[in-house]
């Protein structure tokens, strides 16, 4: 089998059900952090990128580089549906000797680059999206999601002029803007505005959308990789809310750090409509 | 060595297309010939070391074999995480080269000067160690590398110290006496400090063994400097985290009684003080030529 779109339809509620699940089973942290780009991740794994559901490691791939590894449950939830892991691995999450870490680990096949320290993941898909290139191959795009609180670090602000400077349009850029870094609110922490604004003064083709908007998120990243002038790398600002999908952690910061409890994990199930494991 | 380091460098893109050279806006004709010859395979990245890091990770997974090149304050001191993470994680196949390492920069002060690079590498997985002291040991080291699929670092120190080795080394990056001299003491030596330690073993009487690969250590240094009852470290480096600190740690696992005394001439525990020569900044130090003499002398009651 080789790399294709359109494998499968990846179910945003089914997503945050193996997410919640796996925070709880793990005690895991960080669930605000996954639940604000669902509807991304799902949007590139159904619509977008080029994969091979039997080979994660297939060499014709498109590249998505989780750079805010805080995220990293809903690339979990993606790989349990699209079949790159078992039931198992997500039961077991944080259990002694099980496979998946809290952060994105590259040695997990599909998870690509060894994320959660910020300011990693782009600068290694910015040299993915240039060696595509200097290799000629053409049919491949690295798309990158980053955190807003991430575009603190000064490595993200190098990556974006070495990509503008090299007009690496393989390369998409996703801000989950979700407004909340680990201790605040963005703009009272440190003020990223005008978004969209910046990524065009380095060079870049941005668009701005709703990121919990599938139809929005389709019609952007259609039009930045397929429409969009060539020879510019793309950006795309999806505004998120942290924690969306489960009414007590929508836009409440503290999910970054709250662990589930039994009469949450419930709750938040019960909001979900679903069972354990899906 | 440059000369030297610059074929090596041009040879490597000659011989491998997926060699690729990134630079942080450093070594200007150091990479001439490459630019000339293979321009496709050279890439001044701009001013940002942090960001070529992970630019030369990304490279690696496209079957790039990329070379980094900085000077060792910047790389790897300033981009120390990003080498762990970026590439010694996954055991990517990255040279880096840092360059003028030691007190080269003497006369721009600290913030070009690198006593820490070993001690802040050494304790990362995966990573091999060099510090070459001439064109020779240079290019064992490339060929030592040539058949190593994970990350390497380069130690370049002064490189218009004189020659110590005047054929091709057989044994490579194995460690190999300069001089051999009395059994007794030894002295050992790396990088920059080779040379005037190879001039000292010959005017003292004394075996000098030179260590072009300091991580790992050779399986055969310890049996090798168990024959001896003195050894004398000598590196342009911190007392902490270096060649000296390694065999240390190797020679006290040996029974009581059977490793030799160890004592080490190295940079001390401070920063530059004054302008001047290299010569004149490692006199600060008590490690300029004229001054070396002196303290093997002391040391071994000469």
């Amino acid at each position: 089998m080789s790399v294709t779109r359109n494998h499968l339809q990846l179910d945003s509620t089914r997503l945050r059900r193996h997410i919640v699940h796996m925070a709880y089973s793990g005690g895991s942290v960080h669930l605000g952090c996954a639940f604000s780009i669902v509807e991304l991740m799902a949007t590139l794994y159904s619509k977008f990128i080029r994969y091979n559901p039997k080979n994660a490691a297939d060499e014709d791939r498109d590249y998505l580089i989780l750079s805010k590894g805080h995220g990293i449950m809903a690339t979990y939830a993606c790989f349990r549906e699209i079949g790159w892991l078992e039931q198992s691995a997500l039961d077991r999450y944080f259990s002694d000797g099980s496979l998946l870490h809290g952060l994105c680990e590259w040695k997990i096949p599909g998870c690509e680059v060894a994320t959660g320290s910020l300011g990693h993941g782009l600068p290694v898909a910015v040299g993915i999206a240039l060696g595509l290139k200097l290799k000629g191959r053409t049919q491949q795009k690295v798309y990158c999601i980053v955190g807003d609180g991430e575009m603190n670090e000064g490595t993200m602000w190098e990556s974006l002029l070495f990509a503008g400077h090299h007009k690496l349009d393989n390369l998409i850029v996703i801000v989950d803007a979700n407004g909340f870094q680990a201790m605040g609110e963005i703009p009272a922490v440190m003020n990223l505005e005008p978004l969209a604004a910046k990524f065009n003064d380095f060079g870049f083709t941005a668009r701005e959308c709703n990121g919990h908007d599938l139809a929005a998120l389709e019609a952007n990243l259609r039009e930045l990789t397929e429409t969009d002038p060539a020879e510019k790398p793309k950006a795309l600002v999806a505004r998120t809310v942290k924690g969306k999908g489960v009414s007590f952690m929508e836009g409440n910061n503290t999910w970054h750090y709250l662990r589930l409890d039994a009469d949450l994990f419930k709750k938040a199930m019960n909001e979900l409509g679903g069972e354990v494991g899906a | 060595m440059r000369n030297a380091l610059s074929d090596l460098i041009t040879e490597s893109a000659s011989n491998d297309p997926n060699s690729i050279v990134l630079s942080g806006d450093h070594g200007y004709a150091l990479f001439d010939a490459i630019r000339k010859k293979h321009p496709n395979q050279f890439l001044n990245v701009g001013v940002m070391e942090q960001a070529m890091i992970g630019i030369a990770a990304g490279l690696c997974k496209q079957g790039f074999r990329p070379t980094v090149y900085g000077l060792s304050a910047f790389v790897p001191i300033r981009v120390l995480e990003q080498i762990k993470l970026d590439v010694c994680y996954p055991c990517l196949p990255v040279t880096f080269i840092g360059d003028g390492a030691g007190l080269v920069y003497s006369t721009l002060g600290v913030s070009h000067q690198c006593a820490e690079d070993v001690a802040a590498l050494r304790a990362l997985p995966n990573l091999r160690i060099y510090s070459p002291c001439d064109a020779e040991e240079l290019r064992a080291v490339y060929r030592d590398m040539r058949g190593f699929s994970g990350p390497s670092y380069i130690r370049i120190g002064k490189g218009d110290r004189p020659v110590v080795n005047a054929a091709p080394l057989e044994s490579g990056v194995e460690p190999h006496y300069t001089v051999a001299g009395k059994a007794g003491a030894c002295l050992v030596a790396t990088g920059s400090m080779v040379s005037i330690s190879t001039q000292m073993g010959r005017e003292l009487g004394l075996s000098v063994l030179s260590v072009p690969k300091l991580k790992p250590l050779s399986d055969r240094i310890v049996a090798e400097l168990s024959r001896f009852q003195e050894i004398i470290v000598l590196e342009e480096h911190s007392r902490h985290g270096g060649l000296a600190s390694a065999l240390a740690e190797l020679l006290c696992e040996l029974p009581h009684g059977r490793a030799p005394r160890l004592r080490a001439i190295t940079l001390k525990e401070k920063f530059a003080e004054k302008c001047g020569t290299y010569q004149y900044a490692l006199s600060e130090h008590e490690m300029a030529d004229h001054q070396i003499k002196g303290r093997i002398s002391q040391l071994l009651g000469l």
